[in-house]
Order: structure tokens, then sequence, then C-alpha cells
């Protein structure tokens, strides 16, 4: 028998329809699981299979749809007969030639992290354990079908590579807005799917085959792997008690040939549909002209949500989370701060780059550990696709794996070294990959040989299967304070690339390394580079003149209808500009009223003239003791404290910057902490921004903290207070287990509580010295047991 | 009012909705769904100022920021069906999804032969939002929190009031209120076919993602 990966790339093949919903028309109790009929009636199931090849499909899907481990003890037994009885019911079919059997593999019902709590890891391990079950009992191709979620789907597509060497099929669930449940479109998952090397992708269930129609447009556009389009039959309608679709078996047939005409590759259906609504299909559309979707020349990343096209408009990716030359970044990633690390993210995020650089690489911390926490921190704050930059194999290896979407890798270079390690993980996990021009024998002073390790790149990439399309190729800008030719050579090198049919990458800001007022000379070269064609600048969005060059060129070069985006981004720069001439501001208006950017300008003002000592005692202190008083006195509300609370710590900041380290006054410190079995975390949050913006060093431990850790962090920082919250009388236990660990361990340690359930006798009962009504109360405390 | 009503079939429900007993054995077929627009629902100031802490008049450039920050992250969605119950025994409340064991129940529908079971969510953006502003800025994440908690409280109640037009009903009742426990959350949110039809999931400490969603039970007296 013809492997269904070639067959279908020859002709169109049919999925069948329905299963739970014509088992149901067969006696199925509904809410009574389909899948133990394989065991109890497999008879039935059977017959179902066979009315549907009678009918013309050519792959018939399994009724393992809800099989997995966590539901069914089970469950191997259930695909092993789920497979018998397709088996079975294709041995009894007269005309079987190109039958094949899908392992229907649908969701696990539970949500991943970070919005849910089932880990990545775990959810491909349940896959695994039924594509190992599926590929024993003689599957012929793994069916992964109803996903609403990208990262499930990653899961379930890595499960299969994984433990078996089936094709892969995917379909996925898209809503009314043509967007999974957790926010994926059409080409992010297409990006996605792609790269991990499925063989054939597309769209089921959902609400019918109209409302396919509106998205299979994307896919023809975008996707070079035959397209799969299983919809139901409709809406469902209750009937005299029944459920009936509200597309019969003849209007489905006919929006089944639009799709096909549109591009649809393999045709099937989902709930509702019928071996009638499949016959009709098969009837109308097995004479029209078939052609598997072309190749697209389209590189793309992707993230949960949607893809960047690495095309003729110019791509930004922000090079801000990378801890050359960044002392701050870098005590950030010492210290574990992934705050900081989110914040920068978030921050370039909003200045509408298109791409995240990551690069954590410190010699003295776990950079693969880190690199993970910050793509699942980032990923889970912001939906830009983000740039995997490391050094290290492992680090990349495990990166790709957990990143949710398919990810800009950076990087790969032309030493076997590199491109033996890195071109097979590209080739499981997907990528776009970023290749630099540098080999052996270092980086070549001349355009041509830098053109030729690209060359060498590209058919080594070939090798593993990973296409020409995937490859930016970053010719690697030195600095012309000490390679003067660098500039023109480089110039040079991105136009013979661009001839080779790949994208280009260049790491701007290399250009000026040495030199006064770089951006200067930064920017002219980066307009420079975009005139010769290059797509993407790793750069830094905080330099306006950069983006001057990105917006003017977009309008200059037909990129920008109606130059929208320049007009406003203009208008923006302007914007700010008005602003800064406001003089009438001081920063004591601004932290009570909580002008965040009005604070920074004035605290920077001050410190020209007064040391800054002064600034914090004379100015922030009774700014914020106004309105910490006027929220005592319910003058003023929590949001607003909070407001100025947050103005002052960036005031705080600035001031900061000015001390000398070693002057810098630590004495003042708590370690803060929701208790064991507590997961509400924003009274302690409220507290530990008070607390900063009075200047004290605060050690956040989070929520969910076991006493053991809160104990070893107050003694590792010799800190002698320890703020604990509970939310709910079930962690009160907690609490207390936490103070009496404290006391035995270190007398002198004294504990503040506080939490909704909480008040003063409670307090005193569990041995806490001091129960904070309010986050000022804690405040007031704290200022009050360091000043004793 | 433009909230939109429609049958909503999950077409794999019988897939997804069995537990490892396969012992819910219901018509999946009655969910109906309400979606509606940020637009279409009026926050309750009383309840906002209770979740801030301010008084019902509160109104500043902080709230209005976050107000429209959760306006355009809001899909509001709620599922639900009208269902027998059976109180024959005493203390001991009987629905097609769960028997529930719970004198506070009980009394709760008390004249009751029907009762509405009631999913309600903001969806998941809402809570992406959250987090990024938990890290971003506590202020804006206090409101955010208060003004989505507000939010989903108020959609419910204009679910309540509308399913409760021309009826007589029960107040409404959450699991995890008086002595029904937060595991009935299970059957429940099955019965609704929750994760398919509002995308709301449980973790192992039985509570929901999104976290600002809400579970209930109206009874209808007869």
């Amino acid at each position: 028998m013809k492997n269904i990966r070639d067959l279908i790339k020859e002709k169109r093949v049919y999925f069948d329809g329905g299963t739970g919903t014509v088992l149901q028309k067969k006696g199925l109790n509904p809410g009574e699981s389909p899948e133990l009929w394989n065991i109890t009636q497999p008879h039935k199931i059977v017959t179902l299979h066979k009315a549907y090849l009678k009918a013309g499909c050519n792959i018939i899907k399994t009724n393992t749809f809800g099989v997995n481990r966590t539901k069914f003890l089970n469950y191997a037994e259930l695909i092993q007969k789920g497979i018998a009885c397709a088996k079975k019911a294709i041995a009894e079919t007269e005309d079987n030639a190109e039958k094949y059997i899908a392992f229907d593999m649908g969701p696990t019902g539970k949500l991943l992290e970070p919005l849910g709590d089932l880990s990545f890891e775990e959810a491909v391990s349940i896959f695994a354990d039924n594509v190992k079950a599926a590929t024993e009992s003689g599957a012929d191709l793994i069916l992964i079908e109803t996903m609403n979620d990208s990262y499930e789907t990653k899961a379930a597509v890595l499960a299969a590579k994984e433990n078996s060497n089936l094709p892969i099929f995917v379909t996925n669930v898209y809503d009314g807005n043509g967007k999974l449940m957790t926010g994926a479109n059409p080409v992010a998952m297409i990006a996605m799917l792609e790269s991990l090397g499925v063989d054939a992708l597309g769209m089921n269930c959902s609400l019918g085959p109209d409302k396919m129609l509106d998205i299979i447009d994307e896919f023809a556009k975008y996707s070079s792997t035959p397209i799969i389009v299983n919809p139901n039959a409709g809406l469902p309608e209750v009937i005299n008690g029944e459920t009936v679709f509200n597309v019969g078996a003849e209007e489905f047939s006919d929006y089944m040939v639009q799709l096909a005409e549109r591009g649809a590759s393999i045709l099937g259906g989902c709930c509702g549909t019928t071996p009638e609504f499949i016959q009709k299909t098969v009837a109308k559309t097995k004479d029209m002209p078939y052609s598997c979707p072309t190749w697209k020349n389209i590189t793309m990343v992707s993230s949960y949500t949607h893809a960047v096209v690495i095309e003729k408009d110019p791509v930004l990716i922000g090079e801000r989370i990378n801890p050359t030359g960044k002392p701050k970044l870098k005590e950030a990633l010492r210290t574990g701060d992934l705050n900081y690390v989110l914040n920068e993210a978030v921050r370039q995020a909003d200045k509408n780059v298109h791409i995240l650089d990551v690069n954590v690489g410190l010699p003295e911390i776990d950079e693969t550990d880190m690199m993970k926490k910050c793509i699942a921190g980032i990923q889970s704050i912001t939906d830009l696709p983000l740039q995997i930059d490391s050094t290290k194999f492992e680090t990349l290896e495990q990166a790709m794996r957990m990143y949710n979407g398919k990810p800009l890798v950076n990087s790969v270079n032309g030493t076997e070294e590199s491109m033996k390690n890195v071109l097979p993980l590209v080739q499981k996990y997907g990528g776009g990959l970023i290749a630099l021009t540098i080999d052996e024998k270092g980086i070549p002073d001349n355009a041509s040989d830098r053109a030729k390790i690209a060359e060498k790149i590209v058919s080594r990439a070939a090798e593993y299967g990973i296409s020409k399309r995937e490859i930016i190729v970053d010719p690697l800008a030195l600095t012309i304070s000490s390679n003067p030719e660098s500039a023109v050579v480089t110039l040079e090198s991105i136009r013979m690339i661009r001839a080779l049919g790949v994208k280009t990458s260049l790491g701007i800001s290399n250009i000026s390394f040495g030199l006064p007022q770089r951006n200067l000379v930064t920017s002219t070269f980066y307009a420079n580079a975009l005139q010769n064609g290059l797509n993407c600048a790793i750069m830094n969005p905080f330099a306006e003149e950069m983006m001057n060059v990105y917006y003017a060129y977009r309008a200059l070069n037909c990129l920008d209808t109606g130059c929208v985006d320049y007009i406003n981004y203009a208008s923006a720069v302007q914007g700010t500009a008005k602003t800064e001439s406001k003089t009438e501001e001081t920063l004591h208006v601004c932290i009570v009223k909580g002008l965040k950017e009005g604070a920074v300008r004035q605290t920077k003002r001050l410190l020209e003239n007064i040391p800054p000592l002064d600034v914090i005692n004379e100015h922030i202190v009774p700014a914020l003791n106004e309105i910490g008083t006027a929220f005592e006195q319910k003058k003023a509300y929590l949001p607003q404290l909070l407001m100025s609370a947050e103005t002052a710590s960036l005031s705080f900041e600035e001031v900061k910057k000015k001390i000398p380290t070693d002057q810098t006054d630590t004495s003042k410190a708590i370690v803060l902490a929701t208790v064991k079995g507590d997961i509400h975390d924003i009274g302690k949050n409220i507290v530990k921004v008070l607390m900063e913006s009075y200047g004290f060093t605060v050690y956040d431990l989070g929520r969910d903290v076991p006493p053991e850790k809160i104990v070893a962090c107050a003694l590792e920082n010799n800190c002698k207070l320890v703020g604990l919250s509970a939310l709910m009388t079930t962690t009160v236990p907690s609490m207390a287990e936490t103070i009496k660990m404290l006391n035995e361990t270190d007398r002198s340690i004294k504990t503040m509580v506080g939490g909704a359930v909480l008040n003063q006798e409670y307090a005193d009962m569990i041995g806490a010295d001091f129960y904070g009504a309010d986050a000022m109360d804690s405040v007031r405390y704290a200022e009050k047991f360091y000043a004793d | 009012m433009k909230i939109s009503v429609r049958v909503f079939f999950v077409a794999t429900r019988e897939k997804l909705c069995y537990n490892k007993n396969g012992d819910v054995s219901m018509k999946y077929s009655d969910i109906r769904i309400i979606t509606a627009n940020a637009a279409d629902v009026v926050i309750n100031r009383n309840e906002l100022a209770l979740r801030l802490k301010t008084d019902r008049n509160y109104e500043s450039e902080l709230l209005d920021k976050c107000r429209k920050q959760f306006d355009s992250a809001v899909q509001y969605r709620c599922a639900y069906v009208r269902i027998a119950v059976d109180l024959s025994e005493e203390n001991v409340c009987r629905f097609d999804f769960a028997e529930i064991a719970s004198k506070n129940l009980y009394r709760n529908l008390q004249g009751c032969r029907e009762a509405f079971v009631i999913a309600v969510t903001t969806g998941l953006e809402v809570d992406r939002l959250l987090k990024k502003l938990n890290i971003l800025s506590q202020a804006e994440h206090f409101v955010t929190d208060g003004l989505s908690s507000a939010a989903v409280e108020s959609f419910c109640d204009m679910v309540s009031s509308r399913l409760k037009t021309g009826l007589s009903c029960a107040n409404r009742f959450s699991p995890g209120y008086g002595d029904v426990n937060l595991t009935v959350q299970k059957p429940l949110l099955d019965r609704l076919c929750a994760a398919e039809t509002l995308g709301i999931t449980l973790n192992t400490a039985y509570l929901m993602t999104p976290v600002k969603s809400i579970t209930a039970i109206m009874g209808i007296k007869t």
C-alpha cells in the first residue's frame, strides 16, 4: 500500500465523518464514553467504520478521541481495541485499496501552564503513552485533532515525533473569530506545525463548513502542507428534544466543493456528519482537479497568537534582554529577579518591536534554567515571538523545546561544531535560524567569502531537511572604529547573500562601538543596510534615531499605506517633547498625584542641585507621608496610595543611581511571603510596593512559600523583620508554623502578619509580633522597628 | 442591551465530558450560550467600590486606564442549562449531573423542581492581562483585579436577571458556599461542557481558569 505521505501529494483523499454523534443514534447513552464500545460493542464500531468506507472515505478515525491515561486506566487496551475495529472494518470491505487507519488523539481536557496547571512535559508524556500504544497496535498515521491550544498541540506533535515514525496530521478548532481558544490564528499554527514537520494540517469541528470558508484562504495563502478540512454539520438545534444539525448533507457537500476549490486538500467531517455527508462530498469533489499546496517561500516565526512574516517589511528584534554591557540586567540575572527581565520585555513590546531577543548568558548562573524561566515568564506577559539566543547547545535545545510557537534561533555558524549541534535541533523542534558568517578561520574580511559560508550553512541545513526559507544570515557588522571597511564589506555581503535567496539580519549596534554619539552612526548604517535589502535588525528600540529611520524608511518605500504608522509615531514623539517642557510640577506633587514620568524628571532635576539623601528625606518621604496620612484618614484610597508608592519607587531608583554602591543603605530590609498553601498575593504585593517606596530592601519570596524557605532567607540576608500574609482561614496554621520556626531559629527576628482572615486576636494567638490592619500600618511598624 | 443567545452544541461533547467512571449520563444538547460585549455589561458600582475599598463614586485616571485595558481584553461568555432538581430525600439535591448532599443548598432550593445551572467567565485574555500587570504595576493590578471581579459578578447578575424574567427564582448558590464542597465544580462544569463552551478548566485544587469565572445553581420556584 502506498504511503499516505505520498498519496496526499498526488490525489484528494477523504476522512470519515462524525463518530460520537452517529453512535448516539445507535444507542450510546449520552455521557457514556463512546470509547468503551471498542470493548463492549466492537461490532457497532466496525459497522460504523464500514459505512464510512463504503461512502468513499480513505482514512478512518479510530474511536479513541478521549482516551488517555488520565481518564482511563486501561487506555492502552482501548487504543488497541479501537485500532482492531478499524482493521476489521477494512478487512471486511471489498474495495479496500488506499484505506488507512488514523489513530485519533484529542486534547487532555486540561489547560497547560502558565494559565493552567498541566506542565508541558507532563502533557508530552500523556500523549507519548497514547502514541506508543497506537504505534504498537498498527495505526497508519497519527491524527491530532480538536486541539484548541497551540502549546498542547506542540506537546502532542512532539510526543508523536519522539515515539513513532508514523505520518502526523493535525487539525485545530478555530472559533468564530478565526482563532484558537488560547488565541492562535491559522498563520501562527501553520508556522509552528510546518516547522515541526507535520505531514498535513488544518481545521476541524467548530461551527460548520460555512464558517471554515472564512479562514480557508489564510491556509491556502500560507501553507505548503496539505490542508485538512473536517467541519461539523453546521450549528445544532434542538427539535423535540433531539439534536439536529442545521446543515444537511446536500448543503454540506456544496460547501465542501467551495472549500476544495479554494485550497482544501483532504476533506471529511466532524460532529453531526454521517456517511451520507461523506458520500455526497466524495461524489461532488472526486473529479475536481487536484493540486497539493505549492511550496511557499515564506519565512515566518510565531508565538502562541500570531506569526511574524519576514519579507519586504523590515523586522525589528529588540536586543535589550542581553547582559552584555548591562550591569543592571546582570545583577537581575544573578539574583534571579525575573521581574526586571519581564519589564524589559514589556517596555520593548510597547515600542512595537516584532521579536524579542532573549540572551541570559552569564558564566556564574545556570543558563539553561534561567533561559527556561525567562521564556515561560516572557511568554506569559507578551505575545511577541522570541529569538532564543545562546552559545550553549543544551540551553538552545531546552528552550526550543518548551517555547510555545516557532522560535527564531540565534544562532548557528559555519563551524562544523556549530552546524552538527544546532541543525538537528532545528530539524526536531522547528524554528527560524540565524546563521552567522563565521567559521573555523574567523570572519572573512570580504563579502564573497562571507557569502560562501552562508552557502555552506544553507546546503548543510538542507541535508537535515531544513529549507532555505528558514535561514536568516547575519554577515556580522564589526565596528568601523577598528575595521574601517567593515560597513562597506557588510553591506556588500548583504547584497550577495540576498542573491542566494535567503533572508538577512544584522546586530546593528556593533558598527559604532568605540565611537562618540553612537546612535548617529548606527542609525545611518541601519538606513544604508535597509536600502541594501536587510530584513531583520537586532537593535535597541529605545534609541530614537533607530526608530526614526525605521518609520521613515517604511513610509518612503510604500510599506506604510497612507503613512499612517509614520504619522502616529511622529505625533507620539512630538507629544513627549511637549510634556517635557512643563515646569510647574514638583516632585512632591508628582508623588502625591502618582505622575510617574514627571517624578523621574523632577528627581533628576533635584539631583543636579542637592545631595541624594536630601532628595529622599526632604522630598520623597514627606510626599509619601502626606498620601499615607490621607489614606489613614480615609481621605485617599488604596489605588491612589499604590500609584504614589510606585511613583516614589521610580524616584528612588533615580536617587540610588547617584549613591555609590558601598554607601547604599541596605540596613532597612524585610522578608515578605504569602505562607504555604496560600496562592493569594495581592495583599503581600501591596505591602511590597509600599515598603519599596519607603526605601526598604524587600526579599519577596512570592506565594505558597514553605516555612523553611522563609527562615533560610531571613538568615541568609541577616534580615530581622519578616512579613507574612494569608488570605484563607485554612492557611493560618501554616502561618503559625512559620512563626514558630522563626522564633525557634532566632528570637531576635520579628514577625508582622496581615491578610483578610486575620485580626489582632488571631495574630496574638499565633505569636506574631505585630498585626498590620492595612499596608500603611505595616510600613509604620517597619519604620519604627528600624528606628528603635 | 444587545446580548445574543444561541443554542450551542459542543461537537465533541460526548468525547470530552465523561469522567473516569463514565457516569455522567446526560444529554448535553440543551446547553445555551450567552455572550456580551464590554459595552453591554454595566459594572455594578457598589461591587466595584467594595473590591477597590473606595466609595461608590470613585473615579480616577488610573481607573479609566484600567477600564480601557480590561474592556479590550474581556470576552463575556455564559453557558447554562435548565434542568430538573429532585429534593425528595432530606438534605440531598439530585441533579442529572450530580447528587449534592448539603443542608444549605437544600434549604436554598426549597419549593423548586427545576434549576438553572450557570457558568460565566470573562475569558482567558483577562488572565493574561492580570499576569502582565502583576509584573508591571501593582496599582494597575489591584484595580484591574477588582474591576474584573466586579465585572464577572455584574455579568452573572445580568444573566441571572434575564433568566429570571417571568419566573420566581431562589437566590444564586455557588459551589464553595456553606456546606457545598468545591469538588462539585467538576461535574457541574462537565455538564455545561465548560472546557469547550467557555474555555473553563479546573486545576487540581478545583479552582477555575480563567480566574474570573463563576459557577452557580439558581432554583426555579414552582
